[in-house]
């Protein structure tokens, strides 16, 4: 497990120094390409912007409203009898709407109940086993003017649901 | 995309209605406005960054080379990539950097969504298919060290903060194995 923590501290600076040297090396005029592609960058954040405005008026709006408080107590009275941690439900109906939503909602389980609890490794087992489903399809079909996904959204929470059954299982089997 | 927005603003709106909320409700959509702009702003460094990063490594063929090396493994995840070594290499760069936990696989997704945006005809509004494969595997977001959770755990006194790796990777393989099977499923160009 060190080794991945290590790999995790040094790919970042080897990268950064490795990209322009080799491009050195090979001829490119390394500060002008840097400058166009930073450039197209900017781009993309500008692109995106009206997207993510609109997901995330919509996504505060569910949550401020009472909707996903209401949609958590429903899960809780399903999941509760099958010996599903009540406290860890609503980090399942937030975590695929918002990172930092479900960041917070994880470090609060935690503080509350211990990060070694079976109820804080739970937690962060389901934080980690996922990414924010609704931002990634926002950002990224909006970043190419997309209006339609398809089937984009149903597969990632396919996946966000898989995610949850996994790693709950995974938790029983070995912190409980 | 559409349904699912005036779901959410009606539904919310009902339900506000119902529970007493709506003062609050009214205040949250200004806050997630403006969360939306400053999110971006706070991103637009790194995007910059490894946007430029990725040009530098375009046209010192470096790239290509990526597409060479794992182009092979990506294709039968994405058939319709197989003879466009541009987005296959663009797709790879961004799953490898999700997977090593990287902050520029969003960059790198976005800089791969304008590259499959070029296959598409002009004025064209629907994802194609290898778009959709992208979404699913990036907001599945398998990673093999999940260093913020890691990261909190051990600022709030964790004995073992890395013990949830291993379950965290399982749990995130799976997610991105059922995404990949409902998405192969609802393809379009399956048959192709």
């Amino acid at each position: 497990m060190k080794v991945i923590e290590l790999l995790g501290v040094y790919v970042f600076p080897v990268i950064i120094v490795a990209i322009p040297v080799y491009g050195w090396v090979k001829g490119v005029k390394v500060y002008e390409a840097f400058i166009r592609g930073a450039e197209e960058g900017l781009r993309v954040v500008f692109v995106t912007l009206p997207y993510l405005v609109a997901i995330f008026v919509a996504l505060s709006c569910f949550r401020s409203s009472g909707a996903m408080s209401l949609l958590s107590r429903c899960l809780e009275a399903i999941l509760a009898p099958l010996g599903f941690p009540p406290d860890v439900v609503p980090l399942l109906v937030t975590r695929p709407i918002s990172g930092s939503g479900a960041l917070a909602i994880t470090a609060e389980i935690m503080k509350a109940r211990g990060p070694d609890s079976p109820v804080g490794i739970l937690a962060s087992i389901l934080q980690g086993s996922t990414d924010t489903t609704f931002y990634v399809v926002t950002l990224y079909l909006g970043s190419v003017g997309i209006k339609r996904g398809r089937h984009a959204l149903v597969a990632c929470l396919a996946g966000d649901l898989a995610g949850f059954c996994t790693g709950y299982l995974v938790w029983r089997v070995m912190f409980r | 995309m559409n349904s699912l927005w005036m779901g959410l603003l009606v539904g919310s709106a009902v339900v506000a209605f119902f529970t007493g909320n709506v003062g609050t409700m009214v205040d949250s959509v200004l806050g997630g406005a403006t969360g939306a702009v400053a999110l971006m702003i706070e991103l637009a460094g790194i995007y910059c960054l490894w946007m430029g990063m990725e040009k530098i490594a375009d046209e010192s063929g470096l790239v290509d080379t990526l597409a060479r090396f794992v182009g092979p493994m990506l294709r039968p995840v994405f058939p319709s990539l197989k003879d466009r070594p541009r987005p296959l290499s663009a797709v790879a760069a961004s799953i490898i950097s999700n997977v090593l936990g990287l902050s520029s696989g969003t960059p790198l997704g976005l800089k791969a969504m304008k590259e499959m945006k070029n296959l598409m005809p002009p004025g064209a509004e629907e994802a194609i298919d290898p778009m959709i494969t992208l979404i699913v595997i990036n907001a599945a977001g398998f990673c093999i060290f999940p260093s913020s959770v890691v990261a909190i755990r051990a600022a709030l006194g964790s004995a073992n903060p890395a013990i949830i790796a291993g379950p965290t990777a399982i749990a995130g393989l799976a997610a991105t194995a059922a995404g990949l099977t409902v998405d192969i499923a609802l393809r379009r160009g399956r048959q192709k």
